[in-house]
């Protein structure tokens, strides 16, 4: 995929992906976060949560993975992230991650691209913008 | 609008000790995420992208926080402190051996009322570099209290 081949409204996944709660548990350990809301449904309950939940640093992690798989061989580098943590997103559900390209910059050779997580009914998790920059 | 002390704006966190980026710490992380993007999980593969070696996938920067006290040391309004999201600006990538350092401080706080009421929004503004004093990210935390 060249910077050429990128139009406007051009799509990034879907992507299915199945989150459990063995691996939210595994995502918290490897970055310390060692909140009981992040690890145990009777933990985050007492905090007045459903249940468990994904760090909201794993949500970026996801929509960036969705990003770079997109860009993946191109000359492209995903260079900005911004995230909206709408609802609170639990494990144990397929979130189905998906975006697409709304403004390009021939100029920098940059395309901005509207990124969400969604659940299976289609509830807006978290929102994101991502840019990416093709070299010249 | 909401009130507080305008000291706290620019207010520096701990500064801690740097951080090195090991193997290990990739590897769980892109474990962790389901991550098997070459660049980011094989030696072999990632020689051939465009970094010509084995980085970490761009998020892995957004896991450095001030030490242990980071969350504590964040100014609170109300209720709560809830993550509502971040900002990041993916400057380099990080990779094995690099040293992490991090500045943070106090961007920005204000209001905001919306649909379920008043909120409280404040803005931590860290700075990742690495052992040769290049920044590598630009993170903005951002949370919301309830009022």
């Amino acid at each position: 995929m060249t910077f050429d081949e990128v139009q406007i409204g051009t799509a990034i996944g879907p992507e299915h992906i199945f989150v459990s709660k063995d691996q939210t548990r595994k995502y918290a350990r490897a970055c310390g976060l060692d909140a009981p809301r992040f690890t145990d449904d009777e933990g985050a309950k007492k905090e007045g949560l459903p249940g468990m939940i994904l760090p909201g640093n794993m949500s970026l992690g996801l929509l960036s993975k969705v990003v770079t798989d997109w860009i993946a061989g191109s000359s492209a580098r995903l260079t900005r992230l911004s995230t909206t943590y709408r609802v609170p997103v639990q494990p144990d559900h397929t979130l189905t991650i998906q975006g697409f390209v709304t403004h390009s910059y021939p100029e920098t050779r940059q395309c901005e691209i509207d990124v969400w997580i969604e659940n299976e009914e289609a509830e807006r998790l978290v929102t994101g913008t991502a840019t990416v920059e093709f070299s010249k | 609008m909401v009130e507080f002390d305008p000291a706290l704006i620019g207010r520096v966190f701990e500064i801690t000790e740097p951080v090195s980026v090991t193997r290990e710490m990739i590897a769980k992380f892109c474990e962790a995420l389901g991550e098997t993007n070459p660049l980011y999980t094989d030696d072999e593969g990632a020689k051939k992208g465009p970094h010509g070696e084995l980085v970490a996938p761009p998020s892995f920067a957004i896991t450095f926080r001030n030490g242990r006290h980071f969350f504590q040391n964040i100014p609170r309004f109300g209720r709560g402190g809830m993550d509502a999201g971040k900002d990041v600006e993916f400057v380099a990538p990080l990779r094995p051996g690099d040293s992490v350092t991090l500045n943070s401080s106090v961007k920005e706080i204000y209001e905001k009322t919306g649909r379920t009421g008043t909120m409280v929004f404040v803005v931590i503004r860290s700075t990742l570099k690495n052992q040769r004093g290049e920044v590598v990210a630009h993170i903005d935390h951002r949370f919301m209290n309830r009022n």
